[in-house]
């Protein structure tokens, strides 16, 4: 594989390309010649001429123009990484329409000064108006990342992770984190998919691309997304590849994962990715030990082994279906099965340390798909997604003792490092999403989508006792969610786009509720409804000359959750009457991409962003209404900034980088019982507001053998160090700043058939924090061995 | 190498950063920059915990009776939010007790020190939940009840049925005197009133003579199925009230039993407060705010005389029939025979019913007042531990719209005047005194 022809950030959103109705036209079809895989974005031009048009998402192209008219004509199908094909001078009738489907041959290994045709203007006319990053995982795979880490790369995109692998890990964008950031998988919410099957633990190879939706998000995603949507898309290819690969690193950390997909020629395909990621997590930390002889803390910080902080998950994923029948032009069905187990070291304080507490996680999810284009009339098309998720959660607490630090215990007279449990939780969620789109000549695009999903929760707890939970703690809550979105898009020329939409937000929660004033509580299930609209619009203009502009607003809901809408069933008043949260997002980006003499070549973007949010939903607590409840208070306003620059030399050399800023502040004056607030104003605490990557690369071409690709990588990332709480409080609690270092080294042998990388992470041994007084490991080095075979 | 890698990306991030501060108008770069030099330590004779937006702070003041001083000239702030703060005399010391829900917490111990400064002086782990706690000895004591109880083995021990017991109760003891030390031990309650129910404990008097008193809530064993929040289950018997004396080993020295009035203890979710205390002449006051919605007894209190081993027959004070029918949920001793109740704003008092009006009992005039000069009940959004001095009572409570304020209450008229107001505070915890040792 050559590296060169790939670049880290593709843009990459596809909507429909304009097929007219006149006579005189030439439509037709294009797909890669191995795997019959339709090929979206291929340049189609009339030979000699700047007639032409692309590919759209199905492979599908049109061109309509009068010099097809009793003319021969040639002609040309480019794009980058294909040999360019040319068809033979073929003749026309009058008012009929020509055919002609082609497919083209992988080029990628004899293509030299690719590299920012990988980003040509013909890509960048596909972007949408959304401030939409997607991260090609191609060419991570030699990388022993998982999806979050990808994510972390991504301008304005933050992960914060609690410790090492298998550790829970928070993904923000632009500030946002958490309920108002929603996660889809192909367009699926990963609602009750547990932690077994999470960003946290799936490696970047099972996404082909992942989308990073920033503010204003498109009704395919169906969800109450305040803040922003992340998509991973699998990947939907029908070729034949085994891709494999074993790393083994510090900490005695061994991940591997196997893919295969095979098509045969009646279409029918199969696909199997296994994944295992195993870790002791036995790093060093620097914290206080407890003496267990009389149970005080050491003055200083010492450092320690983590000894109690095994991980490891396993997942296979099987899809079978078939493809291109005169009934579906996609059927397929899917089965997803993961596992995982965790030792938990230490409480959210690091100095609180655990020696028997586990979590453990296994979830299964079946999932089918339907899709047919020309439903009944031509350019009707038709998508319909469905899965189940059934998790099963366990948190097991049951040792007699208290450990230190050093790994040593003393017995204790009562069950539990914590809180004795054995408890057990099980989720499980269906969803269906059923979209549809229709063109209507030229300029018209109509989308409609509707995804409605139903979450059901239910616990037990084997050794449940009085201190956490409540009868109803056992009884069962769902939530039912509608979420209906339309959407037309307007496109005059290639120029310039506009676009605008509309959902409607519907959730029926049901769930246990105390309805006794007495000191002895009665639970009754009891129904809440619950509905809004959101909008938004978007524009893009081309200018030329490498230039684009694109502007998207929305304003996004959130719904009440059931817990705030009911309580938690007996310490927390729920309140029926919450409004939404609501945020206006505004987003402003411009980018700008240019090859001088194919030799250099520059990339820019620059995304200013815009969030007024309104009506946080709050837990209060108030000793005049005797405990907790739910009320509408707050307003956040973020205004900020992303900028990412890249630069490519030849083949030999490319630089970049990505820097996020974020203004994001309090701006609530009074309190919601009326005090003036001391920190109206101050940035919100406890988020990163400013950070960025840089990464660099070096490659040595044909380094011993034609095919043979040597490389330098070098990745830095950095945080600015922020406070905890309110600034204005006065405290002195921060998250310090992080800078580290990555440097990668890989060899790939026989154009990336077999691959040897080696990393070391953290390569000056910060001590790292992404949240307060949870140390993140040191430096740690891996190896990774991976083979890759496509036909 | 490393080292000028560093060096140089360093620079091109503080050029990175300007880049994006220009982008944008109203950044104010050098607010942004985290303190890090080291507040000076002052010395206060009264240690107050105070609540911003989430976390908790700690400040001082000399005088507490007036003025104004914002929450960010505080001392410190501190890792964990939600301490429960207890303030001992001999030894002085501020002892903040936390434990989060499902996991342990780190305790705090402040001191005054030799040079005036406050001082942390330790930090210990609080390896079990507690729902009451005191001081008694040498000791900071807290108690939890409905815990499953284990064998030397640490297998839990079972009813005849199979089930795991719940009669278990775990004091902590943590050593005042070396760094807060400690052990806990956990005793077995099944039948401790010979009636064949378990116990769950509330408050700790210290009777200053190698025993403590703690009220007794007596009740059958928790139903595993049923929930609830609390250690205790069904009340057989809510016309009764038993105190238990201990000594220093948790052996059962006495029981004082009475059925003149409920159980003594003030129910919120989970917690018992405490309703026995001592006052200045040494007799112990055991009230009961009559929680126990089946009780057909009012809220009252008992009297237990220094030294004696019964219940003081002679004594009955009748506190409901004073308050309007108004039942009570905590009790604090501030001088001689003054005592300050915190009552229920509703007649029928209910496991998170609100409570934010206050009273003043003299116990040996038994008359009853209602504190005057404080915030109206239904503006009251929080109150904090208080502490007494110089005869009066230091009460720190939040209202509506306004920063929360000691109010010092002199228990004789029962009016209180306004003090210290904490600017930028939601709540204030607790107000105690340090004194050097």
């Amino acid at each position: 594989m050559n590296i060169v022809g790939k670049i880290l950030f593709l843009y990459l959103f596809i909507y429909g390309v304009i097929v007219s109705a006149c006579a005189q036209s030439v439509r037709g079809m294009v797909t890669e010649c191995a795997s019959r895989e339709p090929l979206p974005g291929v340049t189609v031009k009339i030979a000699g001429t700047n007639i032409g048009s692309t590919t759209d998402n199905n492979g599908q192209y049109r061109i309509d123009n009068d010099i097809l008219k009793n003319n021969k004509y040639t002609l040309e199908f480019s794009f980058i990484g294909m040999q360019t094909v040319r068809s033979d001078g073929k003749a026309v009738n009058v008012n009929a329409t020509a055919v002609i489907n082609i497919c083209m041959e992988d080029a990628t290994f004899q293509l030299d000064e690719v590299v920012v045709e990988a980003k040509s203007p013909v890509q960048r006319v596909r972007e949408t108006s959304f401030n939409v990053i997607a991260v090609d995982t191609k060419t991570l795979r030699n990388t022993s990342l998982d999806i979050s880490h990808a994510l972390d790369r991504v301008s304005g995109a933050k992960v914060r992770e609690t410790g090492g692998t298998g550790s829970t890990s928070q993904v923000s964008l632009n500030g946002f984190s958490g309920r108002h950031v929603k996660i889809f998988m192909d367009g699926m919410p990963m609602e009750g998919f547990g932690s077994s099957f999470r960003l946290g633990n799936i490696p970047v190879h099972v996404a082909e691309r992942i989308e990073v939706y920033k503010g204003v998000v498109p009704i395919e995603l169906g969800s109450d997304a305040l803040g922003g949507a992340i998509n991973i898309v699998t990947g939907q290819s029908h070729r034949t590849f085994v891709d494999a690969s074993y790393s083994f690193g510090s900490f005695n950390t061994h991940k591997s994962n196997i893919s295969f997909g095979h098509t045969v020629k009646n279409g029918l395909f199969v696909r199997l990715n296994v994944y295992q990621n195993y870790s002791d997590n036995n790093y060093k930390v620097k914290t206080r030990l407890l003496n267990l002889e009389n149970n005080a803390y050491s003055r200083e910080d010492q450092w320690f082994h983590r000894f109690h902080d095994n991980y490891h998950n396993e997942a296979a994923i099987i899809r079978v279906g078939v493809a291109r029948k005169p009934w579906a032009d996609r059927l397929q069905a899917e089965l997803t099965v993961s596992n995982e187990k965790q030792d938990i070291q230490n409480a959210n304080l690091m100095k609180i340390v655990y020696g028997g507490r586990q979590r453990q996680a296994r979830s299964i999810i079946p999932a089918l798909m339907y899709e047919k284009k020309n439903l009944f009339v031509e350019n009707l098309n038709l998508r319909i997604s469905s899965n189940y998720s059934f998790s099963r959660n366990n948190n097991i607490d049951t040792l007699a003792r208290q450990y230190n630090w050093m790994g040593e215990y003393r017995d204790k007279t009562f069950k539990g490092e914590g809180q004795y449990t054995m408890g057990e939780y099980n989720n499980s969620n269906a969803s269906v999403s059923t979209g549809l789109s229709y063109r209507l000549g030229e300029h018209h695009r109509f989308s409609f989508n509707n995804v409605y999903s139903h979450f059901r929760r239910k616990a037990t707890d084997a050794v449940a006792n009085s201190e956490t939970s409540t009868a109803a703690t056992f009884m069962r809550r769902t939530n039912a969610k509608n979420v209906m979105g339309l959407s037309y898009r307007f496109e005059l020329s290639k120029l310039w786009n506009i676009s605008a939409f509309a959902k409607r937000y519907d959730v029926i929660v049901r769930g246990p509720i105390n309805v006794s004033t007495t000191s002895t509580e009665v639970y009754k299930e009891q129904q809440r409804k619950f509905g809004t609209n959101g909008y938004g619009i978007g524009a893009t203009v081309h200018p030329g000359a490498g230039w684009q502009l694109k502007t998207s607003a929305e304003q996004a809901y959130r719904l009440p959750s059931e817990n705030e809408l009911f309580g938690d069933e007996s310490l927390e008043k729920g309140d029926a009457g919450l409004k939404p949260e609501n945020s206006l997002n505004l987003n402003l980006n411009i980018s700008y991409e240019h090859a001088f003499n194919k030799i250099h070549s520059l990339y820019f973007d620059a995304g200013l962003i815009y969030r007024n949010t309104r009506d946080y939903i709050r837990r209060r607590i108030e000793q005049r209404y005797g405990g907790a409840f739910y009320s509408n208070h707050g307003q956040v306003r973020n205004l900020g900034a992303d900028i990412e620059a890249r630069y490519f030399y030849r083949k030999m050399f490319s630089i970049g980088g990505n820097f996020s800023y974020q203004d994001i502040r309090n701006m609530e004056q009074f309190s919601a019982d009326g005090k003036k607030l001391i920190y109206y104003r101050d940035r919100m605490p406890n988020v990163p507001y400013l950070f960025g990557n840089i990464e660099a690369n070096y490659y040595i071409n044909n380094c011993f053998g034609q095919g043979n690709v040597l490389s330098f990588g070098y990745n830095m990332r950095y945080v600015h160090a922020f406070f905890r709480d309110w600034e204005s409080e006065g405290g002195d609690i921060i998250i310090p700043e992080q800078l580290s270092h990555d440097l990668s080294i890989l060899y790939s042998i026989r154009n990336g058939r077999y691959n040897v990388a080696f990393e070391v992470l953290n390569i000056t041994n910060e001590i790292l924090y992404d949240n307060y007084s949870l140390q993140k490991p040191g430096r740690s080095f891996s190896v990774k061995l991976r083979y890759s075979f496509f036909k | 190498m490393i080292t000028n890698f560093k060096h140089s990306f360093a620079r091109l991030l503080s050029v990175l950063c300007c880049c994006a501060c220009l982008l944008l108008i109203s950044v104010s770069c050098d607010k942004d920059k985290p303190k890090d030099e080291p507040k000076p330590e002052k010395a206060g004779a009264f240690f107050i915990a105070a609540t911003g937006e989430s976390s908790q702070y700690i400040l001082t003041s000399d005088s507490p009776e007036k003025g104004s001083m914002s929450i960010a000239d505080n001392f410190k702030q501190l890792e964990l939010s939600g301490y429960t703060w207890i303030f001992n005399s001999n030894p002085s010391v501020a002892v903040g007790l936390i434990y989060q829900q499902g996991d342990p917490g780190v305790g705090l111990g402040y001191i005054v020190d030799g040079n005036g400064s406050l001082r942390e002086s330790g930090q210990f782990l609080i390896t079990s939940r507690f729902t009451s706690y005191g001081f008694f000895d040498r000791y900071a004591l807290t108690s939890v009840g409905g815990v499953t109880p284990v064998d030397a083995q640490g297998n839990a021990l079972t009813d005849s049925e199979g089930n795991p017991r719940s009669d278990g109760v775990t004091f902590n003891f943590f050593d005042l005197k070396s760094n807060f030390a400690s052990h806990n031990k956990t005793i077995t309650t099944l039948n401790i009133t010979g009636n064949g129910e378990q116990a769950t404990f509330s408050g700790i008097v210290d009777m200053g003579n190698g025993e403590f008193l703690t009220g007794l809530v007596v009740s059958q064993p928790r139903d595993p199925n049923a929930g609830g929040g609390a250690s205790s289950g069904t009340i057989t018997y809510p016309d009764s009230v038993w105190v238990a004396a201990f000594d220093a080993n948790l052996n059962l020295k006495r029981i004082y039993r009475d059925d003149r009035i409920s159980y003594s203890a003030g129910r919120f979710r989970s917690q018992y407060y405490s309703q026995i205390a001592k006052a200045d002449d040494g007799n112990v006051y055991v009230f009961s705010g009559s929680y126990e919605s089946t009780t057909t007894h009012p809220a009252g209190a008992l009297r237990i005389n220094k030294g004696a081993t019964d219940f003081d027959a002679s004594y009955y004070f009748n506190i409901q029939d004073k308050t309007g029918g108004y039942k009570f949920r905590k009790v604090w001793h501030i001088t001689g025979n003054y005592f300050l109740l915190e009552l229920y704003n509703d007649l029928v008092p209910t496991t998170t019913g609100a409570a934010t009006q206050y009273g003043i009992v003299d116990v040996a005039s038994r008359t009853f007042k209602w504190v005057t000069g404080i915030p109206a009940k239904d503006q009251i959004t929080s109150t904090g531990l208080p502490t007494p001095h110089g005869g009066k009572m230091y009460f720190p409570i939040a209202a509506e719209a306004a920063d929360p304020a000691i109010y010092i209450i002199d228990p004789a008229n029962a009016t209180a005047t306004k003090g210290l107001t904490i600017t930028g505070a939601a709540s204030i915890n607790a107000i105690g005194r340090l004194t050097q040792n």
